[in-house]
């Protein structure tokens, strides 16, 4: 069966993003893209010394056997929250930590 | 078409067993005998049930009897067993959560609410269920209590983390269950089980005395073998309660009676680009629930990969920061895959979080603008039907990608903003798997209808197991 795409304003910002965002906002964050530091996930000194450093600023015993582990996890989260941290948006976007209808 | 439940106990539906029940047809302790035997015979091979209240079942079941012999009206749900995922409250027993530590901790005093109105509309609690270790698993395996088994194959997952409800329902141990839904976890096991599954718009069903996990994405509902079943557990669990801070404050908006109005006037649509499905029997599931609604339109969920892993960050970081406390003491008695994530996320930047709640507020606008233009979406809910039992890796296209992170690809950026949402279970050989039916907020109705109707077109169903 052939679908048609529906054409709707959501579906165009999917593809563009930063068109929802005040050309100011828009500008400073391809400038942030332009200069962001070597992503520390491709780094795994950086990822075992962050381990070690938040294991002691949180008080966490970690085992060494438990090291891999938690890298490999901590590495995950941090490349798929690329993904968010790279979508531009505005500065006045409040969270929306629980949901209302 | 199914057997009667004086000819069949083994599958009846809980509106068969309610209807016997009503009309005298059958005892509540009959039926309360008939599931604890089958409990007794099958549960050791699907190792769902973590507890079973046999005493407590009986005295109830005796009561309903002595009841109904008064004259007393019967409740919707009246004689009909149901088993809760084993972090729902039920009192006298720990909420273990599926956890080895919480084995420990003192026996609950009072069930939790939803046990409360289901056994107020006249069911019958039988017991709890196995679950992953404190919600945080797509599986249905558990280090503790070994795995919840698939009734289809005894050899492959039964999804998590609500793997027990999923196994107890779809093996034909009780008609009905409990389970919770953060990211998939009703929805995934009731696609590797092949039945129905509710996960109803967040803050409609209370939560209130039950073991939680993300408290911002934390969802409960039901399990059933019918999409009439799940509606009539839901009108009996709707309504506010204080005791749940999300609770929305509305009224019941009961949907059984709905169920035959069928689907004329509803806009249906398939969601494209990230939603895509990926394997032939995912592929197939979705185009013959697609066919038979007429659904010949496609629409595009903006952004849902971010969606997706913005829900990704804030379920390790909420579920971090719940268990940090007992992270520092009792790391050891964690499941190991449970422990190294719940650290991990303990350590991820805080200002990586706020921005995927900020982003979550974005997406959540864009999608609900969708809802003014179709009232229902339909998409796969899993990638693949269910997986064997220890297996780590899937292929998913030409990528292999791990099993445990990625079975819920689909109904992450769902739940991630608390679309209601109905499991519809498409009946395939050898192995059935679902499709979501997602409709607007505060709209369960929409998703069972939908529902309802592909079942009596005979598109969707409960596939009877070989056991």
């Amino acid at each position: 069966m052939k679908r048609k795409v529906t054409r709707n304003r959501p579906a165009r910002t999917a593809s563009k993003p930063a068109r929802r965002v005040p050309a100011k906002a828009s500008a400073a964050a391809k400038s942030r893209r332009k200069h962001r530091a070597p992503a520390m996930v491709e780094q795994p000194d950086v990822i075992d010394s962050l381990v070690s450093a938040s294991a002691q600023a949180l008080r966490l015993p970690i085992e060494r056997s438990w090291r891999g582990g938690i890298k490999f996890n901590l590495q995950l989260i941090l490349r798929i929250a690329t993904l968010v941290d790279e979508f531009p948006l505005p500065d006045d976007t409040e969270p929306g930590p629980v949901f209302h209808a | 078409m199914l057997d009667t439940p004086a000819t069949d106990a083994k599958w009846s539906t809980a509106t068969d067993i309610a209807a016997a029940f009503a009309s005298g047809q059958l005892s509540a302790v009959s039926v309360v005998e008939a599931t604890l035997a089958r409990i007794r015979e099958r549960d050791p091979l699907l190792n769902s049930f973590t507890a079973v209240v046999e005493q407590r079942a009986l005295a109830r079941a005796k009561a309903l009897d002595e009841a109904r012999a008064r004259g007393q009206q019967a409740g919707p749900l009246a004689g009909v067993p149901f088993a809760v995922k084993n972090l729902f409250d039920i009192a006298g027993l720990p909420t273990i959560a599926g956890s080895k530590i919480n084995r420990e901790a003192p026996s609950a005093r009072r069930d939790a609410m939803l046990v409360e109105r289901l056994e107020a509309a006249g069911a019958i609690l039988i017991g709890a269920l196995n679950m992953g270790e404190y919600a945080y698993d797509f599986t249905g395996e558990n280090i503790h209590d070994g795995a919840s088994r698939n009734p289809h194959d005894l050899d492959r997952m039964s999804g998590g983390s609500s793997g027990g409800s999923a196994s107890a329902v779809a093996g034909g141990l009780v008609p009905l269950a409990l389970g919770s839904d953060t990211n998939g976890s009703i929805r995934v096991p009731s696609s590797l089980c092949g039945i129905f599954g509710l996960k109803p718009t967040y803050g409609r069903l209370s939560r209130a005395r039950t073991f939680p996990f993300v408290a911002s994405l934390d969802h409960v509902g039901p399990l059933a073998r019918t999409a009439h079943d799940l509606a009539l557990a839901y009108d009996a669990m709707q309504g506010f309660d204080p005791d749940d801070p999300v609770c929305a404050d509305r009224a019941t908006e009961s949907v059984a009676q709905l169920l035959e109005r069928g689907t004329d006037g509803l806009r249906i649509a398939v969601a494209s680009g990230y939603f895509k499905c990926r394997t032939a029997e995912s592929c197939y599931a979705l185009d013959r629930v697609a066919s038979a609604l007429g659904a010949n339109r496609d629409i595009e969920i903006p952004q849902a990969d971010r969606a997706r892993a913005a829900a990704f960050v804030i379920t390790a970081t909420e579920g971090a920061s719940l268990h940090l406390d007992r992270l520092r003491v009792r790391a050891q008695d964690y499941d190991p895959d449970v422990r190294d994530r719940l650290i991990a996320g303990a350590m991820a930047p805080a200002a990586l979080v706020v921005k995927a709640q900020k982003f979550r507020r974005w997406y959540r606008e864009q999608v609900l603008k969708l809802f003014t233009e179709v009232d229902a979406i339909l998409a796969p809910a899993t990638p693949c039907t269910a997986p064997l039992i220890g297996q780590k890796t899937f292929m998913l296209g030409d990528a292999e990608l791990p099993v445990r992170a990625n079975l819920g690809i689909y109904t992450q950026p769902i739940s991630f903003i608390g679309l209601p949402v109905v499991a519809v279970p498409v009946p395939l050989a050898p192995l059935p798997i679902a499709v979501q039916v997602i409709a607007a907020p505060w709209r369960e109705d929409v998703a069972l209808r939908i529902a309802h109707t592909l079942e009596a077109k005979g598109v969707v169903a409960a596939m009877r197991p070989p056991l």
